[in-house]
């Protein structure tokens, strides 16, 4: 039986970050379905699945092989050059140094592409449906990567996994109910999250891999998600640009 | 060819998008990894993992707000 406290973070970690992600690929798939119909949208999305599917099958049974202590090292050093990556941007978005990530933007560039690509109707669904293959690889391998990471270091690949998993069915469901890009997710919000988190997840593995147990164990996690958190808001507020002060 | 390409860009922007943050994050960790291994200081080097981790966060977002400012 999993901790809870072991659990729930590799859980909400998964979640928060594969919702960002499966909202990015969702918002080209709607703009492919909207140009060309639902059926090369969703063979595209079906193919890539099939493809991160035999990733996840070929990567699983070699993470095995590695020894602990190294897989905790390499996973931790990757998750902090992802995470501090990561928070970094979302520090600057939410100080309003950086654009702001826009979905609607995307859906109307995506469709307007995919739109002044077509010649015949064979060849413009063939182009549709690769758009819609190669949104949902990349975006995919992003959120394999994720739960690899977040759950390959102490055996929460299955938590990981249905974290994952309940951000697909979520965004989804309410993406095919109002048929509209999600723009209004708080993605900045959600990265800045998710940012947190995995530099968390970084420092607690790589320190684990260097055979430095944190105290508390799992709980730590909490700890060092706090620390990040605090340090992230006070570089918003120190970074963020002043108004002019006008002297009368 | 374009496809995998295309993916080999993401996985390198994943952790090589700032080649400063990624070099001195490695920096640390190889600091790290060189005191837990010859002072036999675990602690420490968790300790330098974690304040190092910070401080490249830091020069990295103070790096690219004065990149923004111009």
């Amino acid at each position: 039986m999993i901790a809870w406290a072991t659990a729930a973070p590799a859980i909400g970690a998964a979640f928060v970050a594969s919702t960002v992600e499966v909202v990015e690929a969702f918002t080209i798939v709607l703009a492919v379905a909207s140009v060309r119909g639902w059926r090369p949208a969703l063979s595209g999305a079906a193919a890539a699945l099939g493809v991160l599917a035999l990733v996840v099958a070929g990567l699983g049974p070699l993470l095995n092989l590695v020894p602990l202590h190294a897989l905790q090292l390499v996973i931790g050093v990757l998750l902090l050059l992802f995470g501090l990556g990561w928070l970094r941007k979302a520090v600057l978005r939410a100080a309003g140094l950086m654009a702001l990530h826009d979905e609607a933007a995307i859906y109307t560039r995506e469709s307007a592409r995919i739109g002044g690509e077509v010649r015949s109707a064979a060849a413009a669904n063939g182009v549709a449906a690769m758009a819609s293959f190669q949104a949902v690889l990349l975006e995919g391998l992003e959120v394999v990567f994720i739960v690899l990471a977040v759950g390959a270091g102490r055996g929460l690949m299955i938590p990981a996994s249905l974290g994952a998993l309940a951000a697909f069915f979520a965004v989804m469901t309410f993406g095919l109910l109002v048929r509209k890009p999600l723009a209004k997710v708080p993605e900045n919000t959600l990265k800045f999250g998710v940012g947190v988190m995995l530099s968390a997840f970084g420092v607690f593995w790589t320190s684990e891999g260097l055979g430095a147990p944190w105290p508390g164990d799992d709980w730590a996690l909490f700890g060092l998600a706090a620390a990040f958190l605090i340090v992230a808001l006070a570089l918003v507020a120190a970074v963020r640009p002043r108004p002019a002060v006008v002297t009368p | 060819m374009n496809v995998l390409k295309e993916v080999l860009e993401e996985l390198w922007s994943m952790f090589v998008g700032d080649r400063r943050l990624t070099l001195l994050t490695l920096v640390i960790v190889a600091i790290a990894a060189a005191v837990s291994l010859l002072a036999k200081a675990a602690v420490v080097a968790a300790v330098l993992v974690l304040v190092g981790a910070v401080a490249v966060l830091a020069d990295a977002v103070f790096a690219a707000a004065r990149k923004a400012r111009g």
